[in-house]
């Protein structure tokens, strides 16, 4: 129940307007700080819908893999550069982001990730990894603006936010093939 | 490791069959994902706001709004100035040290390629949306630079904020200001028919395929009346 109370209160934080519009008004911060915390939020409130719901999740999401599908390909539209921009302009694309993010990512990752085996963990981090090498090298080299609503800076910024992040992935994934927990046990 | 690979994929693919309803789910949700995919790039059409705006103006075609234009020799009217005339449109700021100079200077290879159609079918007009710092004076500056002749190649700002906004919106242009008094802004040439609706959003950067297509779009409005 607590995780729940955590969730819900940073999700209604997020949602408070100067807070939404702070973050929303750098490109990096919108997507690699609004979006994640927003995940992260569902993520919190999700444990409450697992109880809640035992038999749905157990019958529909059995192995994970339904609900990490799910949790992909939320967190891959978010990355195509026009609903960032349409996420500012249009008034109900925002509202599908809050909706989104939490319930269609986090809850989803929350039930599913447990159920995942290592490999199939190892994989999500794999799709992670080169998608955010790609998305970093596309908004680094890319000439022109990609969204209409934010500075080639930003982008930039951003881009270099993305390669960063594939490099602590890349790490992540070197450890986990080069060292055997059980070497220090 | 390859084999090892495979078969945890293939123990991956048996489990999701052995529970009929998480196969389901799973379907169902790589539906959702291609429905949610298509529908949130147009069809798979246009993955940025940009390409969607301009897949739009093309299919709406937005009738240019009433506004009061000061060009840089001080006059003021509207775009029923240009009746029966095709005008080609730019928006631009002068201080602007990047896109905004090789945006009119493409302008002016483009004037110099249609020297058969202008003044006659088409006027050429470049609009500040800076009128604060982009007075006619100032105007009259950036129009020598680019040598524009004032009257068939005009330079304006639209000095009411509110018809500044109006238009820009209707236009689908957008403009950020940095906070260092530059904008970012996209570009493009605007072709507005005679009846003052917009007909075409053209790329600034292939001057050779827009004078293409505007002496095509001359020639068979000719052609019809003869």
């Amino acid at each position: 129940m607590t995780s729940f109370i955590y969730g819900l209160l940073l999700y209604i934080f997020l949602m408070i307007p100067p807070v939404a519009n702070l973050v929303e008004s750098i490109m990096i911060t919108h997507m690699h700080m609004q979006m994640p915390l927003l995940v992260i939020a569902g993520f919190l409130m999700g444990k409450l819908f697992q109880r809640k719901f035992p038999f749905f999740f157990k019958k529909w999401n059995s192995n994970g893999i339904p609900g990490i599908t799910l949790f992909l390909i939320i967190i891959i539209y978010w990355t195509i550069p026009r609903t960032m921009d349409e996420a500012l302009t249009v008034q109900s694309i925002e509202v599908f982001k809050f909706i989104s993010l939490p319930f269609l990512a986090g809850i989803p990752l929350r039930d599913s990730w447990s159920k995942l085996s290592s490999f199939g963990r190892n994989t999500v981090i794999i799709i992670f990894m080169i998608k955010y090498f790609g998305m970093g090298a596309l908004y680094i080299w890319w000439p022109s603006q990609l969204c209409n609503n934010y500075l080639l800076i930003d982008q930039l910024t951003l881009g270099w936010g993305f390669v960063t992040t594939g490099i602590c992935l890349l790490l992540y994934l070197i450890y986990v093939f080069m060292i055997d927990p059980s070497d220090y046990e | 490791m390859g084999y090892l690979f495979i078969i945890a994929l293939d123990m991956e693919v048996i489990s999701v069959l052995k529970n009929r309803q998480t196969t389901v789910s799973f379907i169902v949700v790589i539906l959702f994902g291609f429905v949610l995919f298509y529908f949130g790039t147009d069809g798979f059409k246009a993955f940025t706001a940009e390409t969607a705006r301009l897949n739009e103006l093309k299919e709406v075609k937005p009738v240019f709004p009433q506004v009061t234009m000061e060009d840089s020799k001080g006059r003021t009217y509207s775009l029923s100035e240009f009746v029966n005339k095709y005008v080609l449109i730019t928006f631009l700021y002068t201080s602007c040290g990047t896109v905004c100079p090789q945006l009119e200077k493409n302008m002016g290879e483009l004037y110099d390629r249609l020297p058969q159609y202008v003044g006659k079918d088409i006027l050429f007009l470049s609009i500040s949306f800076d009128p604060t710092r982009d007075d006619p004076d100032r105007l009259e500056t950036y129009r020598k630079a680019f040598g524009s002749d004032g009257d068939t190649w005009r330079m304006a700002r639209i000095v009411d904020k509110n018809e500044l906004e109006m238009l820009l919106k209707r236009f689908g242009v957008i403009i950020i200001p940095d906070g260092n008094g530059n904008f970012t802004h996209n570009s493009a040439f605007y072709l507005v028919d005679k009846t003052g609706r917009l007909s075409e959003v053209m790329d600034y950067t292939k001057i050779e395929e827009a004078a293409d297509k505007i002496a095509t779009l001359i020639e068979s409005e000719t052609g019809n009346k003869k």
